[in-house]
């Protein structure tokens, strides 16, 4: 039984995106908040700038958790063979886990979802084979969270130029970052094909903003932490506020292993393993899971009881479905005018021409420009197919090209398979000896149909932006999920289709909500951070007015 | 680790994956200094220790059965020739690895050493991003 000590209005698993958000609402509402991390609190030292184990490139391992040894995964591939592997390698569709989540190493794009990503199905009918749906909740729900977000995290952008959506209340709370060399460049080619660009707005304060200093346009900004500590994440804002409070406890290195239930099934608390490995129970009124899409499923999945078999959540099936992410489809170009300047963070530009509205195909995707690419990322992935791979051309190559090769690609909008999905495995425990996460399945076919389209738009803006060569692969059928994951305990009214309800609470339990990307319906076709961090505000808010 | 006779294969083949020109080549630049400390005990290509060992002696192997040299006192132009048809897996001496798969892995590492951060042991004072022009400013 838990103690005295260990009760506590609320218990939020995961201090990410979700979670952190979460905890400074509820903690500032009132709340005794006990907030669970399994990663560190990581400096900005710790995290470093090693350009071989980072977020972009883990090529031996990474810099913001989990840690590689103990927490295995299973990959299932299209013909039904299964690979345990490590956190670092490709098919583990890892996110940071650490205080701050993909908060703390982002490149931190602060997309408002469109108002039709809410209405996917209603928008383009239900291809066969696809669990595409509506919302329950509109983006006039979400717009006044959405607000609070930029304004409460920080984002520099815009409004004016953000034609593609509804006119802003308020508009953002610091100005763009200033447009670089690449940004002039694609800005030109874009405007004389007729395309509208517009900056890309950020969770980076472009001012001096909550008391912390503006971008200093450094070189290694998306998969590492800010040497200004100028990224604006929930580790340096919403988690700080919580924490303020006195009310917020935060554990770190702990891993929630199952929520707990009373006889009845109705949910009482978790039981955690602390950093020493020693299993602790915590009592409260409400549990938020704020794991990820992948996490967030597992333990509902882990926490089966008498009166739910299959696992929390999970009596119709639905709980680790629809595992969405984004597909990337990208090329790069070769220019006779140089296109890097070095300043960070390196993306500036974007169009959303081609995020609806397309003949033939179901959805689009925002297409944007490339965020500093590192030499040995560059090396490894941006080299013309028809290039030697070592030898005096190779390097008279990266010599001669470096700074005269840019890329534009963008995040298209999932088509959701049902068989995409997240299970546990029947053999495989982490060191804990908890099951582990078994991903299979792909996304659905008209996914790569919708990224095959935009490669051949990325291509258009490419070449009419000057690039003399342009190369890069087209899309095919994979599973999607990555650092965007999303999907897995989808909203929705009808819990025979849907995990969470329109607040992000359970089906079928009156004080278990999710706050991640686990509830997105759909994916939109743009980087997902600002829609969980609103979604989390909405139900945070929810919770705290509920009691 | 590796011996004197595998250390000098290394060499010679990185330096062919990356020739000296008007800038440093991948032995100058620290690309095997950085491979070494990875195959190091406790390195992250330790485990690939002994796949380099008989890598670099089939290397060596393939040189003598063609051309009565050791690999390291071959001239450039053989040498390219030579890994070129490792990376073919055109060879005739008997490899105890797949040539093409050893050849693979040691351009991966070798550009690794070349161009990832001087923290990870090559890349010898950023020379391979003085190169590029890839410049680090704060």
């Amino acid at each position: 039984m838990a103690s005295q000590a260990n009760r506590y209005d609320v218990i939020i698993v995961g201090a990410g995106a979700g979670g952190g958000v979460a905890a400074g609402v509820l903690a500032e509402a009132g709340k005794r908040v006990l907030l669970i991390e399994r990663g560190r609190s990581l400096s900005f030292e710790e995290i470093g700038r090693d350009h071989l184990r980072n977020q972009r490139l883990s090529q031996h391992g990474h810099n913001a958790g989990p840690d590689i040894v103990g927490n295995p995964r299973v990959s299932v591939d299209g013909r039904g063979r299964a690979r345990t592997i490590r956190p670092h390698e490709g098919g583990y569709h890892n996110n940071a886990a650490c205080v701050g989540g993909g908060t703390r190493v982002y490149g931190a794009q602060a997309w408002r979802f469109m108002p039709q990503d809410f209405r996917m199905a209603s928008t383009y009918g239900v291809p066969q084979g696809s669990s595409l749906a509506d919302w329950p909740i509109s983006y006039e729900d979400l717009e006044p969270y959405y607000e609070r977000a930029e304004w409460e995290v920080g984002v520099a952008g815009d409004r004016a130029a953000m034609t593609h959506l509804p006119s802003y209340r308020r508009d953002y709370p610091m100005p763009s970052i200033p447009v670089n060399q690449q940004g002039r460049v694609y800005r030109r080619g874009a405007s004389a094909i007729g395309w509208h660009t517009l900056p890309v707005p950020l969770l980076i304060n472009t001012t001096e903003y909550n008391g912390r200093a503006a971008c200093h346009q450094c070189q290694h900004c998306v998969g590492f932490a800010c040497p200004t500590d100028a990224k604006n994440g929930t580790q340096n804002t919403l988690i700080p506020r919580a924490v303020a409070t006195g009310r917020c406890e935060s554990v770190t290195e702990a891993m929630v292993e199952r929520i707990e239930t009373d006889g009845a099934g109705r949910v009482v608390g978790v039981a955690y393993f602390d950093r020493e490995g020693t299993r602790t129970e915590a009592r409260a009124e409400v549990v938020v899971l704020s794991a990820g899409a992948t996490e967030t499923a597992r333990l509902l999945l882990n926490s089966a009881t008498a009166a739910e078999p299959q696992g929390i959540g999970n009596t119709h099936d639905q709980v680790g479905r629809n595992l969405q992410g984004h597909y990337y489809p990208g090329v790069v170009g070769l220019f006779s005018e140089p296109m890097f300047d070095g300043l960070g963070p390196g993306v500036t530009t974007a169009t959303c021409r081609f995020n609806h509205g397309n003949d033939g195909v179901i959805g689009g995707g925002m297409l944007a420009d490339e965020f500093i690419v590192l030499p040995i990322i560059f090396q490894k992935r941006m080299l013309p197919p028809d290039l030697p791979k070592w030898g005096a051309a190779n390097k008279a190559f990266m010599r001669d090209s470096y700074r005269y090769i840019s890329d534009i690609k963008g995040p298209v909008q999932d088509i959701p398979s049902p068989e995409a999905r997240v299970t546990v495995d029947p053999q495989v425990r982490d060191r804990w000896g908890i099951p582990v996460v078994r991903l299979s399945g792909t996304t659905h076919p008209e996914t790569v149909r919708t990224a095959a389209f935009m490669w051949e738009r990325a291509k258009e803006w490419v070449l009419a932006s000057g690039a003399v060569k342009v190369w890069g692969k087209p899309p095919e059928l994979m599973l999607s999920g990555g650092q965007h994951q999303a999907g897995t305990c989808r909203m929705g009214d009808d819990p025979r289709t849907s995990v969470v309800d329109a607040h992000g609470r359970v089906h079928g339990h009156n004080n278990l909500y999710i706050a991640d990307a686990s509830v997105h319906v759909t994916n939109g076709g743009f980087n997902p951070v600002l829609t969980i961090l609103a979604l989390s505000f909405r139900t945070a808010e929810h919770i705290a007015q509920s009691w | 680790m590796l011996t004197a006779q595998q250390t000098e294969v290394l060499q010679a083949a990185i330096n062919r994956i990356i020739p000296p020109d008007e800038s440093p080549g991948g032995w100058d630049a620290g690309a095997g200094d950085y491979l070494l400390r990875q195959l190091d005990r406790g390195g992250d290509l330790s485990h690939f220790a002994e796949f380099y060992a008989k890598g670099l002696d089939a290397l060596n192997d393939e040189a003598r059965t063609e051309s009565w040299a050791a690999f390291a006192t071959m001239d450039d132009a053989a040498q390219d020739a030579l890994l070129a048809r490792v990376e073919a897996d055109e060879v005739t001496a008997k490899w105890p690895v797949e040539p093409s798969v050893f050849f693979r892995r040691l351009v991966e590492h070798t550009m690794e050493g070349f161009y990832g951060d001087p923290g990870n042991g090559g890349n010898r004072d950023a020379v391979s991003w003085q190169m590029i022009g890839f410049e680090v400013r704060g």
